[in-house]
């Protein structure tokens, strides 16, 4: 038997040596669960390159499958998407459509109600709390719920009036993952932006506030700027939003935060909000068409659900530079493999 | 200093609070009727089926399956199946915003009381414009 007493002097040794034990195990299972990831999607990939006949022998018969691999496959990307900053839906509406044999309605209808529950889940907290405010996302919401339900009737309506619809689709999707990857890695972050000078609507709505920061331990102050060319990018956002499916925060903190001078966390938070509002429109043009079916949604959100509070908590533990870099990699695989397909199905390549 | 301390918008905490309470309500009621629903209880478009035709646009996949062009909200007319009760749990969740708003309408003064009301009358549009208009352009 150990002697203990001779190693560790006292409890606080023992302490500390057990967090660091629980430190390292951490870190491995980021990376385990990293590596989990790029085994699973590679198994898909190869299960889909394998060809659309294995599929259809699977389908009807063995329809049980699909919930348990829909649950698998949104669960791994509720765990790597908090890690690499991005939302779910903008993982999965690509992959799924890259990958899975659903057309792209339901891909985007799941996807919409994947990014609607996410927002929904989290964005009371912050707003209770005054980090989302609710104040800047009315003024933007006008504008954008408009272009939203247009994007989501535009989108449908392509799938179902052209005979190749579903294939413009695809690769209109493609174009837009390369947008979002553009965004990813050029975009970088300020904390605390300083914004001298607030425009007139901005003024003329009361556009600052403040929130307490326990970090720093002290109340922030901010204020609002360039409103108007917000509210004109919140339209073009709003308007992708609702036709692919997207959550949209990949483009709202950017704006919300370089542009307009919102913190970073009222950025992250009052996107968030804005989503709650943008998508939950949109979703009514998806459930008239009849592309929203439960057997993808259900387990597709509970998936999501578990997966992100897991990966929410490993980004707090550790935050792995590799995930960040394999989803980025897994965005572009996926633009790739969406803009391909969709040419393959037109008949262009 | 605490959170206390700092002036929290009325509109935010209505807001927030009628979110919170909706999207509970929601989100049971979709995933109790939707794991039913997977367990194969009385549902409207049997799983088998769906699978087999999930690949097709969703106007083509309602006519193959249940023989219907679908151009509104089909699933409240059959509300003692599974899956159409967990639609009832999604439509739910996209009408917690709406619900929000209409709470936060009553704490809002001046411009912004125009504004939200502005909202509500896009988010009801939202709503009955698939009953009122043809859907998706068709």
């Amino acid at each position: 038997m150990l002697n203990w007493s001779g190693k560790l002097k006292s409890k606080w040794e023992i302490y500390k040596t057990l967090k660091e034990v629980v430190m390292r195990c951490t870190k491995q299972l980021g990376k385990l669960i990293g590596l989990a990831s790029i085994i699973f999607l590679f198994y898909v990939a190869l299960a889909h390159a394998g060809g659309e006949a294995a599929v259809k022998t699977t389908t009807s018969s063995h329809w049980w499958l699909w919930p348990i691999i829909l649950f698998l496959f949104t669960f791994i990307i509720g765990i790597i998407a908090p890690m690499s900053g991005v939302g779910g839906g903008v993982l999965f509406v690509p992959l799924a459509t890259a990958f899975f044999p659903f057309n792209v309605d339901f891909i985007r209808g799941t996807g919409l109600i994947m990014a609607l529950t996410s927002a929904l889940s989290s964005a009371p907290q912050f707003i209770k709390k005054g980090v989302a405010n609710v104040k800047i996302m009315v003024p933007v919401v006008v504008v954008s719920i408009i272009t939203s339900i247009v994007g989501g009737i535009v989108g449908l309506w392509i799938t179902s009036a052209f005979p190749s619809g579903k294939y413009y689709i695809t690769i209109a999707l493609g174009l837009v993952l390369f947008l979002i990857f553009i965004v990813m890695i050029t975009s970088k972050r300020v904390e605390y932006p300083e914004v001298e000078s607030m425009d007139g609507l901005s003024q003329k709505l009361g556009l600052s506030s403040s929130w307490y920061e326990p970090t720093l331990e002290k109340i922030i102050e901010y204020k609002i700027t360039r409103l108007p060319i917000g509210i004109l990018c919140f339209a073009g956002v709003g308007f992708i939003a609702g036709m692919f499916g997207l959550g949209a925060g990949w483009a709202n903190v950017p704006v919300l935060n370089l542009l307009m001078g919102a913190p970073i966390k009222v950025a992250v938070s009052t996107s968030m909000a804005i989503i709650t509002v943008n998508d939950a429109a949109a979703a009514w043009i998806y459930l008239a068409k009849g592309a929203i079916l439960p057997l993808i949604v259900v387990p597709s959100v509970i998936g999501i659900t578990i997966g992100a509070r897991i990966g929410a908590w490993l980004a707090v533990k550790t935050k792995p530079k590799f995930i960040k870099y394999l989803v980025l990699a897994i965005m572009l695989f996926a633009a790739l493999l969406d803009i391909f397909k969709g040419l393959h199905g037109l008949g262009v390549v | 200093m605490s959170n206390k301390e700092v002036y929290i918008d009325p509109i935010n905490t209505t807001f927030a609070r009628v979110m919170e309470i909706c999207t509970w309500i929601g989100l049971i009621v979709m995933l109790v009727f939707g794991v039913l629903y997977l367990f194969e209880l009385n549902s409207y478009v049997s799983m088998s089926s769906v699978v087999s035709h999930w690949g097709l646009p969703a106007s083509k996949f309602w006519e193959e399956t249940k023989g219907v062009h679908i151009n509104g909200y089909l699933f409240l007319h059959h509300l003692n199946t599974m899956d159409c009760l967990s639609l009832i749990g999604i439509s739910l969740l996209a009408l917690a915003p709406f619900f929000s708003l209409i709470g936060t309408l009553f704490r809002a003064k001046g411009i912004y009381f125009i504004l939200i009301l502005i909202l509500l009358c896009e988010y009801i549009f939202a709503i009955i414009r698939p009953l009122i208009m043809a859907g998706g352009g068709e």
